[in-house]
């Protein structure tokens, strides 16, 4: 015996949406499909709008994805992901005793998951308290922007916007409200723009092997150096490989340089 | 941040070098010895001539192996410092023997003849093994930037095959084609058709180390259709070819490098998806391939950013060398243009 029940589907694939339709209209004749959403944020929107039993959420879509949304119903709703192929999240699924299909969705399968369901509803067993795994499977699948350290930077020359790879950095100068950052395009010629991001925030994130910190207001890649000259008074002057300018070394700093 | 910084490297050694002090102070020790055997001066005496003539060579020697820096081409460098030796041994042994007196006609004649026998054979041989040295160290060095190219160049493949063998994009898109075939759709056909096209241009490239830009174009074409079908409402395209540039050689997967990168980073995250423009044209004999899509630019895009593009970029390099070019600005009001050139010698 089955019973009946309403339910939200989340996918940003329409043929996917109506595919997993078509398999529960097979599997559970009497369940509704009260909304269908196209994005993590129609999800939330048509979960408060139309209060489900059921969400069907795929974990990746544009702008929120299903785990930032299965927050937000908590456990306003019984929970089942849907993912494409994602050891991690799949993973984390099956230790966390969560719901999950797995893309292109097999109908054994989706038949398990519906008796589970059915026996929920009719126990009336409130949702599974899942707050603490979802917050991490959530950070987990967050785009992670410090990650490996930087590896372009976004500066504008003009009205241009320049992405620039690290690698072609020569050295980062602390203005007034931006850093000014020196490069070398692919054509080979030194260019300059700025960033409006600190120097403070960029060094955070550059890798610390290829920059040093020379100056309150200056770092340098260390490739680009072509030599150092020790000045009067504990300062030094760092000439550059591919450039005229001359960076300053001060006193705090001179210890990077010190006899090796 | 803890640095070290290397000091610039030292092509030769300095004029007095301690492994070079030591050499001349044994020679002109022995030579000296032999000399006080058969001077009439006293055996230390003889000892201090020679090394002061030893020095005096030794800093002529080192003197001309960098002075002039540039030398004509009549004149060779060796030949310059054996002539300065030889003019050096008569000066210094004249110096050494006023300043220290005492010595008859017979000590000065037999120290310089002795010096002059004696010291541009040392020099010679100096020389010589100077120059099997720097042979020997060149062809080391290039031996290493060879061995590095090639490391890095099956590094960067390996990392596009790794990059490209995504199983995500194969298990969406195969539930897509499932989807179509379940529901008795007339376009599951042309789907499978595109996915197998994908497939079968993109599985062999990774293997092989150029393609023609037709290809590319046919690959990407392939791939924009997939992803078209997956997302019809939030993807829209259009590719641009100039029949010139069809011809032209590029390394594998450089365009679609750049598409998936608009697709992943550009259209995915955003959810109004936007338009991908794909123009590829000939220019003052270079092959411009520009991606221009309207998704959410730069500022959505925060992670991975770079993964595909920084590889492509490192395999462009090891193609061209300084030649080709991979430039990505922003686009008004939000978006990415990415844009790749590389010299086009005209049709192969």
């Amino acid at each position: 015996m089955t019973i009946a029940a309403t339910a939200l589907i989340a996918d940003d694939e329409p043929l996917l949406r109506e595919a997993l339709m078509r398999l529960l209209a097979a599997a559970w004749p009497e369940l509704r499909i009260v909304a269908e959403a196209r994005n993590g944020r129609e999800a939330i929107d048509l979960f408060t709008a139309h209060r489900p039993d059921i969400c069907f959420l795929d974990v990746q879509m544009p702008g929120k994805t299903g785990v930032e949304a299965a927050q937000h119903i908590g456990r306003g709703a019984h929970l089942v992901f849907v993912t494409a192929f994602d050891q991690y999240a799949v993973q984390a699924f099956a230790q966390g005793a969560l719901d999950y299909l797995v893309k292109p969705v097999e109908p054994a399968r989706l038949a398990e998951t519906v008796q589970r369901l059915q026996e929920r509803l009719r126990a009336s067993t409130p949702a599974l308290d899942t707050e603490a795994l979802l917050e991490q499977l959530a950070k987990a699948l967050r785009p992670a922007s410090a990650a490996g350290g930087l590896r372009w930077v976004r500066a504008s020359a003009g009205p241009t916007v320049h992405l620039i790879a690290v690698s072609d950095i020569d050295y980062l100068r602390a203005e007034e409200k931006y850093t000014q950052v020196a490069w070398h395009d692919d054509g080979g010629q030194p260019r300059e723009a700025v960033i409006r991001t600190p120097l403070k925030e960029l060094v955070a994130q550059l890798d610390a092997t290829e920059f040093a910190q020379v100056h309150r207001s200056v770092v340098v890649r260390l490739g680009a150096i072509s030599h150092i000259t020790r000045g009067e008074n504990e300062t030094a002057d760092i000439h550059l490989k591919r450039r005229p300018e001359v960076l300053p070394v001060s006193r705090s700093y001179l210890h990077l340089f010190r006899q090796m | 941040m803890a640095a070290s910084v290397m000091p610039p490297p030292v092509d030769n050694p300095r004029i007095f070098a301690w492994p070079r002090v030591r050499f001349t102070l044994i020679a002109a020790g022995i030579f000296g010895f032999l000399m006080g055997l058969h001077s009439t001066a006293s055996m230390p005496l003889d000892i201090v001539r020679s090394i002061f003539v030893g020095f005096a060579v030794l800093m002529m020697f080192g003197f001309f192996e960098h002075f002039p820096r540039r030398m004509p081409r009549w004149l060779p460098r060796t030949v310059l410092r054996l002539v300065s030796i030889a003019i050096i041994i008569p000066i210094s042994t004249g110096i050494v023997i006023a300043l220290t007196g005492g010595a008859t006609q017979h000590d000065f004649g037999m120290q310089l003849v002795g010096a002059l026998l004696f010291a541009p054979w040392i020099a010679i041989g100096t020389i010589l093994r100077q120059r099997d040295a720097f042979a020997r160290e060149q062809a080391l060095e290039f031996e290493l930037v060879r061995s590095e190219f090639e490391r890095r160049e099956s590094d960067a493949r390996l990392r596009l095959l790794q990059a490209q063998v995504e199983p995500h994009f194969l298990f969406n898109t195969l539930a897509n084609v499932q989807a179509l075939v379940d529901s008795g759709s007339p376009q599951a056909s042309k789907v499978l058709s595109s996915l197998i096209a994908y497939l079968r241009a993109a599985v062999p490239r990774m293997h092989s180390k150029s393609a023609t830009v037709e290809n590319e174009v046919e690959l990407v074409r392939a791939y924009l259709d997939l992803m078209q079908m997956r997302m019809p409402d939030r993807l829209k395209f259009a590719i641009h070819l100039e029949p010139a540039a069809a011809r032209q050689q590029c390394p594998p997967m450089t365009l679609l490098t750049l598409v998936e990168n608009a697709v992943r980073h550009g259209i995915d995250p955003g959810e109004a998806g936007g338009r991908i423009d794909v123009d590829i044209w000939i220019r003052d004999g270079r092959c411009v391939m520009r991606v221009t899509d309207t998704g959410v630019g730069f500022k959505g895009a925060n992670h991975g950013l770079g993964t595909g593009l920084a590889t492509l970029r490192e395999r462009l390099k090891l193609a061209y060398g300084g030649e080709a070019r991979l430039e990505l600005t922003e686009v008004a009001p939000h978006g990415v243009c990415a844009e790749v050139s590389f010299p086009a010698p005209g049709p192969a």
